[in-house]
């Protein structure tokens, strides 16, 4: 059965020209107190729904923010299936907020009964687009909404691979009706650990289907295996390279205006930082529609 | 070619366990593909360490981070998170900590773990609209005893061998002496909590066995019984009455009535 997509589009419009912020822990009190001016809140569902007092603040917000949702523990790669109790608990989060977006990763991160804390890549074959297929099918027949997926970040790949990772999501989208999140930053990050030109990849990215954008920064360090080199590692820790801002720049212009995130997930700096870097991608999509106006003949 | 399966079962004894044999011919990527994982490696083991010196700080206080660090990368080897709600692990740390090398030189570590932990679960939690007396006194003397009652969610007990609760104190006041002479000494803790505050009260044995049975869910009658056994005179009415003034109960339901 395909989902229909159903996500909102009046909300969509209207926040696609603001960026959102990653809504975590260490600011939910600021932000519960200032309600800063930001177009949306990202969230992921795992750091509330063991935390009762954190849920109970979401929901508060909620009454004012957008909201998405943004899961990191529903393993679609996963050879051992999903976690079906984390999703009926992802579907009540769900029914209680009424996220504009729901998301999560292109990865795996359960194996057995282990769940291992990160988002661990898959091979780009036909046996894990199966796979990853009928667990996102899975995921959207239980939240009744199309489940956007996010493309890694990346600094190995496969000997099984078979196919790009484009064609791997644009595959996904074929078989799944699911939406898109490209994250550009992970794109930067990937294009330099494996040695891609990281614009054709947004060439070839199945843009119809995208409905958000992230950013986030990384942490460059030694490559162990290749002394003088440098390895970008997906950390979250500081603020979006410029290199980065370049690629999103061209990515709005050829995807046009999609809602975009700034993600900071460690070392997690002044809301007042974060802000600013949502104004910097404003500016950027101000850039981009007026730009658009002009070819209309507008300006 | 490796099967889907094979792979994850061998990154996951890379990750986890540091065993990465069979991954040669699996990767490509850099000079030394293999070497990439061990970011992911990395990464599990960093971030479940710092969530765990995250959790009990007080007991890193106790302890050093280094001791601390050192058995929860143990911890995260033997007994990876089986949820990825991660506030939810860390529960049977306490007890595993205890069984760490060199532990036997803190006897009530393992207390004193378990105590912070619970500090932690009840300080997230939310609490409910106390049931007022009245409605305990509407129940009939027939249906009492078939009584069950929920307490608030940050309520959590604990009894320890030693004084823990000083240590705690000493923690949170950041007043510890130079030195300290520590006896073992039986304390009956109730902790209780909500929306980022807690607090740590002692109780007396009786209280507190009668106060933890409820928690756990006991009809009073069988509560009732079970204090009588403990101490002839348990006044059962009056702990009964205590802790609904005290505002600990949420919820009350007779037993088999579906209502």
């Amino acid at each position: 059965m395909r989902t229909e997509v159903a996500i909102t589009m009046t909300t969509i419009q209207e926040i696609q020209r603001f960026a959102g912020i990653g809504l975590r822990l260490p600011h939910i009190a600021e932000v519960v107190a200032t309600r800063p001016p930001v177009g949306w809140l990202e969230i992921h569902p795992e750091n509330f729904l063991a935390n009762p007092h954190a849920m109970e603040l979401l929901l508060e917000l909620a009454e004012q923010y957008p909201i998405s949702v943004h899961t990191v523990g529903i393993s679609v790669g996963s050879v051992c299936g999903i976690d079906r109790e984390h999703l009926k608990q992802l579907r009540s989060l769900v029914e209680k907020i009424n996220p504009i977006l729901v998301s999560g990763h292109l990865a795996w991160s359960t194996q057995g009964e282990a769940y291992l804390n990160d988002l661990l890549p898959i091979p780009y074959n036909e046996e894990s687009l199966q796979l990853a297929a009928k667990h996102i099918r899975e995921v959207q027949e239980h939240l009744g909404r199309p489940y956007l997926i996010e493309n890694p970040s990346s600094y190995l790949g496969f000997e099984t691979s078979t196919m790009r990772e484009t064609e791997f999501l644009s595959e996904l989208v074929e078989r799944t009706n699911c939406r898109l999140l490209c994250d550009v930053s992970n794109v930067y990050l990937s294009s330099h650990n494996l040695g891609y030109d990281a614009y054709e990849y947004i060439d070839r990215f199945p843009a119809g289907a995208v409905a958000e954008l992230h950013l986030g920064g990384f942490t460059p360090e030694e490559d162990s295996a290749a002394p003088g080199d440098e390895i970008w590692v997906d950390t979250h820790e500081c603020a979006v390279a410029d290199g980065a801002w370049e690629l999103y720049a061209y990515t709005i212009r050829k995807f046009g205006v999609v809602p975009t995130l700034i993600e900071w997930d460690s070392n997690i700096p002044p809301l007042a930082t974060l802000l600013k870097e949502t104004a910097r991608a404003k500016a950027i999509v101000a850039g981009a529609v007026s730009v658009e106006a002009c070819h209309a003949g507008s300006c | 070619m490796p099967a889907l399966a094979n792979i994850q079962q061998a990154m996951r004894q890379a990750i986890v366990a540091g065993v990465s044999s069979d991954l040669d011919a699996l990767f490509t990527g850099g000079k030394e593909p293999r070497k990439r994982l061990e970011i992911h490696r990395r990464h599990y083991e960093a971030s479940l360490v710092k969530a765990m010196l995250e959790k009990f700080p007080a007991t890193t206080w106790l302890v050093g981070s280094a001791y601390l660090s050192d058995g929860a990368r143990q911890y995260i080897r033997e007994y990876p998170p089986q949820d990825p709600c991660i506030a939810a692990y860390g529960a049977t740390f306490p007890q595993y900590l205890a069984l760490c090398p060199g532990s036997d030189r803190l006897p009530y570590l393992q207390a004193f773990a378990e105590l912070e932990w619970h500090v932690g679960q009840v300080s997230i939690a939310i609490d409910y609209p106390a049931i007022p007396i009245e409605e305990l006194a509407a129940v009939g003397i027939d249906t009492l005893p078939a009584t069950v009652l929920t307490l608030q969610p940050g309520t959590r007990y604990l009894h320890a061998g030693w004084p823990v609760d000083e240590l705690m104190r000493y923690f949170l006041t950041d007043t510890a002496p130079d030195q300290l002479e520590f006896e073992p000494s039986g304390v009956w803790l109730e902790i209780r909590g909500a929306r980022g505050e807690f607090r740590i009260n002692r109780l007396e044995e009786a209280d507190f066995l009668f106060r933890k049975a409820i928690w756990e869910g006991l009809p009073i009658g069988v509560v009732a019984e079970r204090l009588l056994e403990f101490a002839a005179a348990f006044e059962a009415g009056k702990a009964l009455a205590g802790i609904v003034s005290a505002g600990l109960v949420a919820k009350l339901a007779v037993q088999g009535d579906c209502q």
